[in-house]
């Protein structure tokens, strides 16, 4: 038994806690009588075992362990109440979990439906309608359209009637035709529709000579039954385009007279150019008015006619059955007054009654008669003008002129210009303006008769130095399109000249050309009054001068001074002599824009006159050196200071956030310890 | 597993408390036990015992199959123990000089220290199979299942835990026969 003596322990121990099978316990047994090795850790364990017992017995809970664990397991883990533990208890269901998951994600689809797909549903909902609704349109619309045709063709039918009443059997079958197939087919489209009517109306106008001509002929034979008892309004808007208005007016009357109508108003106006415009009514045979309007076409170009038909029918039908009433009820109150029976109050009544009823009766009369002479003659309005209406009538020249003038004494050249004045030259505006620094400045506005403009402008040019003069010409067209025909016959006439000054002081005006140069010299003080005499003598003026020394004595002296152009060529070669000449810089204003005088422009010069100082500086020499030093080293501090403020200020917050995190990351660390 | 004490299982796990309760009986021992096998200390031993019941009951739906719940109540109460060990040995050293590991060194004879520091170097498994074989005297069946054991590893474990008991306990031994 090799495998129990190798396990002796195990098998020891397995026997001391009663867990060997028979057999496995007769094989110890046996194998423990053969060896005392055995035999010997048998004993040991067995004492061992007792030890044990012995002593962890001790170390045993007590008999109220379990109630001590139950009093603190339900201490420490409540019960739930019944609902909050069935949903509790409920949840921790996998099938109830994943059925929770489903439901809530549900949830919030039908939240993002609810929020977003508000719209779409709608939406959708409209295209639904609309799709219910598309069928309906083709089905209506022939019915529509065979309705308009209907009446489309009766409504041109109208006029057609009248116009022609007997017209040739073709045409008119032809037109039948074409009306009752729009009725009966029940035109599909609207194209149709309008082909139909567009012919009907062909039909009507009377473009067509042979149809109107015919008519014509045929009409005082036959007239119309139809036309009996329709009462109906016709009238015409011509506007023609003649070569002469007098002319056409004649011709006009004549026509009128032919077809047995009357010209009943004619006005005429005359244009700015001398072309007539004007207007004449003509009451024609409304019949007859087809004829008029093809013999009145033949005048001049054509250039808009309308044709109007007003049924006025049943208003006048309508009026007449009135008025048949009123013609009773007048009767039967004169046969009441006739009786006189009855008290005088009532007699008095009847009479009023009677007053009002007659008149009722002439107010209808009027109308009826009013209708009456509308129906009988058709009212044919043609607006006549003139060919060539647009030309202008003559041009008008108008100059306009700028003048800015710098002159030394603004007031006196202000009351120079003023004295100008003459019939010839008006001034119509003078200004004169000071400015709170005692600045002076003027501006005048003046008429100037066109002959006289070249010679009044030259005069004012010579008060002052000219800045700047721009003139502008504006041609006008008088009466008319300047871009219409004819323009090159029409007379030219010049308008008054505007001139408008600005006056300013010399000293504002921007130099001309800037220099600015140095000059050195050991007396500063007498260079500087030599310069000042030099600038006199060449015409210019000096502007400002400063003198200065300071305790090394050194001396400077700052002149400017302004010089005509002219002049400024000399003057600078006269510096070359007061000393020696530095720095040199000459800036140009280039003013092309303006004409300007350049020989009396300004030019300024800006002269620095300095001399070296007598004590040599400190800026050389050891002890200069050593400053320069120290103070460019305490300055390299201070930089490399602001450099590492800087920089704390740039790592600072990702120092302290990043503290920050490892703080939190190891108090969740510790939390799940 | 007989079928009674799997329906009690099941049902625990289903959130009945009378049926936790019935476990609580049976097994708070066993936990105990366990928990004492790591810590040898009675007061921390009943501790691990009371939480590791209180979690049990909070995270029993965690369990699927009703057979292995006692194995997994061992299983959280040696968590819990080796949290509190954990905890312990992160105690100051200072404090750890002046209190010793065992909890009650008064009262106890030499060999008893002997026996608890013979226990102390004993690998935790060990320690908590002879626990629950000497506190609770359990046959071997019940310890397999609760340390999740076979029969043969747990019989090596013993009786190799006996040997090295023996081993360090020999000298106090032969005075005793």
């Amino acid at each position: 038994m090799a495998t129990i003596h190798d396990e002796i322990d195990s098998w020891l121990a397995a026997d001391l806690h009663g867990e060997l099978s028979n057999n496995e316990r007769n094989a110890l047994h046996a194998h423990l009588l053969d060896c005392a090795g055995c035999r010997k850790t048998h004993q040991e364990i067995k004492t061992m075992n007792k030890i044990l017992e012995e002593t962890l017995a001790q170390e045993k809970p007590d008999p109220a362990f379990e109630q001590r664990m139950l009093a603190g397991f339900r201490k420490r883990a409540p019960q739930r109440a019944g609902l909050v533990k069935l949903l509790v208890d409920l949840m921790r269901l996998r099938a109830v979990q994943i059925t929770a998951v489903a439901a809530a994600l549900l949830g919030l689809v039908q939240i993002g439906r609810m929020i977003t797909g508000e719209n779409a549903t709608s939406l959708r909902k409209r295209y639904a309608e609309a799709e219910v609704a598309a069928p309906q349109p083709p089905e209506s619309r022939p019915s529509q359209a065979g309705a308009l045709g209907r009446s489309g063709g009766i409504a041109a039918g109208r006029p057609q009637d009248l116009a022609i009443p007997a017209p040739p059997p073709a045409t008119r079958s032809k037109f039948r035709e074409e009306s009752k197939a729009a009725a009966a087919t029940v035109a599909p489209d609207k194209a149709e529709q309008g082909e139909t009517t567009e012919s009907e109306a062909f039909a009507a106008t009377p473009e067509s000579p042979t149809n109107a001509e015919e008519a014509g002929k045929t009409r005082g034979e036959s007239p119309a039954p139809a036309l009996a008892n329709r009462k109906l309004i016709r009238n015409a808007i011509v506007e023609l385009e003649i070569l002469s208005f007098d002319n056409a007016v004649q011709k006009i009357t004549a026509v009128a007279n032919e077809e047995h109508g009357y010209i009943a108003t004619t006005d005429s106006e005359k244009q700015a150019n001398g072309k007539l415009r004007g207007q004449v009514v003509v009451k024609v045979l409304p019949e007859n008015l087809d004829l008029f309007l093809q013999k009145i076409r033949s005048l001049g170009e054509l250039k808009k006619q309308t044709l109007g038909t007003e049924d006025v029918t049943k208003a006048y039908f309508d009026t007449d059955a009135r008025l048949k009433n009123a013609h009773v009820m007048e009767q039967r109150l004169i046969d009441m007054l006739k009786t006189k029976t009855g008290k005088v109050s009532d007699l008095l009544q009847v009479e009023k009654e009677l007053g009002r009823v007659r008149e009722e009766i002439e107010k209808m009369q009027g109308e009826l008669k009013y209708w009456d002479s509308q129906v009988q003659f058709a009212t044919v309005t043609i607006s006549l003008a003139e060919k060539d209406m647009e030309e202008p009538a003559a041009f008008l020249i108008r100059e306009r002129a700028q003048l800015a003038l710098y002159a030394p004494d603004v007031e006196k050249t202000y009351n120079e210009i003023k004295s100008l004045a003459s019939p010839k030259v008006q001034i119509t505006n003078a200004q004169l303006n000071r400015d709170y620094s005692g600045r002076v400045s003027a501006q005048m506005s003046m008429l100037i008769a066109p002959e006289e403009s070249d010679g009044a402008i030259g005069r004012v040019k010579v008060f002052g130095r000219v800045e700047n003069f721009q003139t502008q010409t504006q041609r006008t067209a008088q009466g008319g399109n300047p871009a219409a025909a004819g323009s090159e016959n029409a007379r030219t006439k010049r308008d008054k000249v505007e001139l408008n000054i600005a006056i300013s002081r010399e000293e504002q005006e921007q130099a001309f050309q800037q220099t600015s140069l140095r000059i050195r010299t050991s007396s500063v003080d007498e260079k500087a009054k030599e310069l000042r005499a030099l600038t006199e003598k060449q015409g210019g003026r000096v502007r400002s001068s400063t003198f200065s020394r300071d305790p090394d004595g050194r001396a400077v002296a700052n002149v400017s001074l302004r010089v005509p152009m002219k002049n400024y060529l000399a003057i600078m070669q006269s510096l070359d002599s007061l000393g020696k000449v530095e720095n040199v810089s000459v800036q140009r204003q280039d003013r092309t824009d303006a004409q300007i005088d350049e020989a009396n422009a300004p030019a300024d010069v800006s002269i620095q006159v300095y001399s070296q100082g007598n004590i040599v500086t400190e800026e050389s020499g050891l002890l200069a050196t050593l400053r320069r030093t120290l103070a460019q080293s305490a300055g390299a501090i201070m930089w490399s200071l602001r450099m590492i403020g800087v920089a704390i200020a740039f790592l600072a917050p990702w120092a302290i956030a990043i503290v920050g995190v490892i703080w939190v990351g190891r108090r969740i660390i510790r939390a799940k310890r | 597993m007989d079928p009674s004490e799997r329906e009690k299982y099941q049902a625990a796990i289903h959130g009945d408390r009378e049926a936790f309760e019935m476990i609580i009986r049976t097994h708070s021992r066993t936990l105990f036990a366990i928990a004492y096998g790591v810590l040898q200390s009675r007061e921390e031993a009943e501790d691990v015992a009371q939480d590791s019941l209180v979690k049990a009951w909070k995270t029993r739906w965690r369990v699927r199959d009703p057979e292995k719940f006692p194995a997994w109540l061992a299983t959280i109460a040696r968590h819990k123990a080796h949290d509190v060990f954990r905890k312990r040995r992160t105690v100051p050293l200072s404090e750890q000089a002046t209190e010793p590991i065992e909890p009650e060194p008064a009262n106890t004879s030499a060999l008893d220290q002997k026996l608890h520091s013979a226990l102390a170097a004993l690998p935790e498994l060990h320690r908590a199979a002879l626990t629950l074989r000497y506190f609770e005297e359990m046959d071997y069946r019940t310890i397999e299942n609760s340390l999740g054991l076979t029969n043969g590893a747990l019989r090596g474990i013993l009786g190799r835990a006996l040997t090295s008991m023996r081993k360090q306990l020999r000298p106090a031994l032969t005075p005793m026969d």
